[in-house]
Formats: C-alpha cells, structure tokens, sequence
C-alpha cells in the first residue's frame, strides 16, 4: 500500500536564531493533510511565529539562523521554491494587518499580488470580486485602507491572500484584534472556506478557547517542541495543556474541575455550552 | 458606601472628523471600586478612558476627580491622581533599564532621588520585577513588559489606576498573574477600572460592570445582573461567558466561575 502523499511534510525541524543559545524550534514533525483545519497553540516565547515563518518559506529564504531538518510541499522542499512562487502557493496572513499593507485602497490592495504575477486585468477584476464577496467586504471595495477598523483590515488582508488561491493558508494570529464576537465571525468565515472549498488551514493562535470547536486538529507547542497533538476535546484533556498558559473554554477548564472533585478520570473535554450540557448529564447518570 | 472619586456627568465626545463617540454619559466611580469597562470594538471604551488622563477632553458635560473638574488641569497634574496604563506597554516604556523606566514618573514629580529609589524598588516588588532592575524592557515578555508599565504608574503612587486592555496579546498564565496583582491592588486600597475583552476575567475579577455601546452607558451594575441580561449585551456584541450560560441552561444563578459551579453540582462536599 502507498501511503498517501500529505500536502506538506515538516520533519525534524531544528531552528536557531543568529546568537540564539537555545532553539528556537526543537525537532518538530508533523504532516498536513489536503483540506485540514489545523490550529497550532502555545505559550508566549513557545516558538509560534518562528514555526509559521516556516511553513510560508520566509524561514530561511529571508530571516538568518541556522536550519536543520526540512519543510515540503507535494514533496519540494520549500527552499527548492522562489519566494515568488511561494507567495502564490502558501498564503500568509499576518499578525498585524497592517505589516502586509502597501497600497491606498481595499482595490489596489486586493489587486496587488496579482498584479505582480503579471495576471491579466479581467482575471484581477474577476479574482478581486470573489475574494470581496468571499470575506464579506464588497461594500468597502473602493474604501482607502486607512478609514478601516482593525477588523476590516483583518478581513481586507485575508481577502488579498485569497485572491492569489493559494493551496495552503497560514495565519498568524489573526484575530488578535478583534473582540470576541468579531474573532468568532473570523474563524467561522475560516470554516466555511475550509468546508466548502476544501481549502487547507494552518491557524496560529492564542484564542484557542474560541478557536478549538472548529478544528480538525490542534498542536500544542511548548519550549519549540510538538508536545500535543490530536483532536481539541482530547488535546485539551491533557491537563498539563492549561498549566502551560494556553487560553482553554471555560466549559474544559470546568470539565478539569469536576472531574478532579468527583475522581473520574476525563479522555476528552467539552468545548462549547453543548457539550459541557451533555457531559454534566452523562456524569449524573453514569455518575462517571 | 465609599466616597465618589470619578464622577462623570453628561459627558459627550465627538472627534474632529464629526464622529461622536460618546453620548451623554453619566455615572460614578466610589473609592476601591473594581470595575470593568466592556463593549464591542468601536463602542468608546478607550475614548472614554482617555477622558480620566486629560489626552481627551469632553466635547461637552465634565469629568471630576475626587471632586474636581479636570477642564484646565494640564494631563501632568492629572498624572498625579489618576494612573493610566496603555494597551500597548511599547508605547509608552522609552528608557533602556527597567528601573529608569518606574522612575520616570516620580522623578517627573520633582521627588528627590532616595524618594525615587525607594518608590521604584516598592512598585518592582509589587509586581514581580525587583530582580529584573537593571535589564533592558527589550528583554522582557509582553507580559512582563505591561507589568513594567504598570510598575511605572505605581511609582506615581497613585489611588486610581486606569488600564486599557492590561491582558491582551499575553498568555494566561500572563494574564491571570496580570488581574492577580490588580485583584491585590485592589485589596490594598487602590480604585480600579479596566478595559478588557475576556468575559470570563471580567466574571473572576470585576465587582462591578459597565457596558458600553455606540458610545452610551447600556448597563451597569454588578457581574451578576449584567451577565444575566444576554439579550441586552448582545446589543454591544458581548456574550455571557461560558461557565453563566452553562449554568443558566441548567436554571442556577449566581454562577461565575467553574469552580463555582462544580461547588454547586457538588453540593455536599465538606470544605477543606
């Protein structure tokens, strides 16, 4: 049997910052299947922003270090690839909006890594409505960059990664932003691209108690190590998890309290009202 | 009931662009208060706070300070009654070690230079940071760099302390350890108003809530009756958290943690 090829491979994965006494990243492996929602959480300093340079090539194609290990995709390396080519494969959203900004308008800004892969004018027309209509901005198309909220820009910055139909999207903290409410509507728009298109997600987050429900999988950085991985309910039961300062819903963080007060032993944890409804039942019937 | 030390009356604020961001507000603070400021994005709560340090002024109505308006009184004399600490600690830490960064303040006050020194080691030590004095803020975690922040406007030593957003962009570990320190603060005497997005914090912490939204004053009151009118807050975008509309589908009240619920589920249980 062939096993199937994973969209993208990273194996052992060893990164040092110039001066760095420590790495940065330590020996992390893990494979990304075609149309995976995968979200990747971790304390402050646990190597988050270094692992999704990575995965978008800017890591080592334009930040020094040294490097061991390996990054592909369809099975190229990622310094196989130009720079170029990788922005039109691998979509990157940034942690600040505004760092990927260069243009005047939502338009130009849409229009503008298109434009440079020297795509004609009625595919940019025709890709720029899509991707407006996609993340729910048209009413902002021809609006300067400058009169938007945080929120807007967020959505602006997804939508221009967007136009270039990337095989992959990475976003690095997206929705720091934004308030709860606004971050939910961001994650679900997320969903529905990675539902209906089929497209693959790598989101790095913090909000990971807002996040999780959304998930196919979740992995826990920790000290530039992969230290869990699975799907949230199971990931979050693992009760080192919170006690290293990730963000857990409140219904998991009560599953852990009961759980140690009444003596049973949890293998996975709710993570909306629903669930933590159906495991308060479940307890008091079962008495677990 | 304690004294007022903020009173706002009929405070209206509109930018130079027209754009009015606060209506007719109308309320008080009283001495060793707790409270929250919540709101959807764009609903004034910064704006507003910005009013208690003078880097805004009321368009129209007024703002008083244990009892004084605060038109005319420069933003450096309002720094000595009221402490503000920024959302984002980078703009306003500027020296190179962490002790000259807590002695701005005091030593912008005119205080002589063992005054300084013994207000900077107290403020370090209140926050976790007397052994960091002579780092670089560079080096610290964005955690770290927000208790540095606030170490600098205890150095003022101030009663009232006005924060924006003091536990965004940390970890949890960082921001439990964050609305611990204000918690004890608190219980120290000081009055605290904090801007924040996480309900379940507001929940744990907060004695008292005030909601805004399109820059009016939509509830207030304390956690327990603001996060039981989800229909109201859903106006400004907020949700209950979690843990009350869990135990508001299960018909208990007066829920605010999880800790407080598993008690309730557990009833029987003898207190250690």
């Amino acid at each position: 049997m062939i096993e199937q090829t994973a969209l993208m491979d990273i194996e052992n994965l060893i990164f040092y910052y110039p001066q760095g006494q420590r790495p940065a990243l330590n020996d992390v492996s893990f494979r990304v299947r075609e149309g995976e929602f995968i979200g990747i959480c971790g304390p402050a300093g646990a190597g988050k922003t270094t692992l999704s340079l990575c995965l978008n090539g800017i890591i080592p194609h334009a930040q020094a270090g040294r490097m061991a290990g390996s990054v592909s995709l369809r099975g190229v390396l990622l310094k196989e690839y130009t720079l170029p080519a990788l922005s039109e494969t691998i979509g990157y959203v940034f942690q600040d909006p505004e760092t990927q900004m260069v243009s005047l308008t939502v338009e130009e800004e849409i229009a503008f890594g298109l434009e440079n892969a020297g795509a004609a004018p009625s595919l940019i027309k025709e890709r720029i409505r899509e991707a407006v209509d996609a993340v729910g901005i048209d009413q902002l198309q021809n609006r300067s960059l400058k009169s938007l909220s945080g929120g807007q820009k967020q959505r602006v910055a997804l939508a221009s990664v967007l136009a270039m139909r990337p095989q992959v999207l990475v976003l690095d903290e997206p929705a720091s932003e934004l308030d709860p409410v606004g971050s939910r509507d961001f994650f679900q728009l997320l969903l529905q691209f990675n539902k209906a298109l089929g497209m693959t997600i790598i989101i790095f987050e913090q909000k990971v108690d807002q996040l999780a429900p959304y998930l196919d999988r979740l992995l826990v950085l920790h000290e530039g190590c992969i230290a869990a991985a699975g799907r949230p309910n199971q990931v979050l039961a693992d009760e080192r998890v919170s006690g290293w300062g990730i963000r857990i819903p409140q219904v998991a963080e009560f599953a852990h309290v009961l759980a140690r007060e009444a003596h049973f032993r949890l293998s996975e944890v709710p993570l909306t009202v629903e669930e933590g409804l159906s495991l308060i039942r479940q307890w008091k019937g079962k008495r677990l | 009931m304690n004294h007022a030390v903020l009173t706002v009356e009929a405070l209206s604020h509109v930018y130079p662009n027209g754009f009015q961001a606060l209506k007719d507000l109308n309320f008080q603070v009283r001495q060793g208060e707790f409270v929250a400021l919540i709101g959807q994005n764009g609903a004034g709560k910064t704006t507003l706070a910005k009013h208690f340090n003078g880097l805004l002024r009321p368009s129209s109505g007024r703002i008083r300070i244990y009892g004084k308006e605060t038109r005319g009184q420069k933003v450096s004399s309002l720094a000595r009654t009221v402490g503000f600490v920024f959302q984002n600690p980078d703009h306003q830490i500027f020296h190179d070690t962490v002790a000259k960064e807590a002695a701005f303040g005091p030593r912008n006050l005119g205080f002589e230079e063992p005054e300084v020194k013994n207000r900077v080691k107290a403020a370090l030590q209140a926050v976790g940071l007397e052994k960091r004095a002579e780092d670089s803020p560079q080096g610290l975690s964005r955690g770290e760099r927000q208790r540095l922040a606030l170490a600098s406007v205890l150095a003022m030593e101030t009663e009232i302390i006005v924060l924006d957003e003091p536990t965004t962009g940390q970890d949890q570990t960082e921001a439990l350890e964050m609305m611990d320190l204000l918690g004890e603060l608190n219980r120290k005497g000081h009055t605290i108003l904090f801007i924040t997005h996480d309900m379940a914090l507001v929940a744990r912490y907060a004695q008292r809530v005030l909601v805004l939204c399109e820059g009016t004053l939509l509830l207030d009151g304390s956690v327990d009756t603001v996060f039981a009118q989800p229909d109201v807050l859903s106006r400004t975008l907020v949700e209950p958290p979690q843990i009350i509309q869990l135990a508001s589908r299960l018909g208990l009240q007066h829920i605010l943690t999880p800790e407080d619920l598993v008690a309730e589920l557990l009833p029987r249980r003898v207190a250690l």
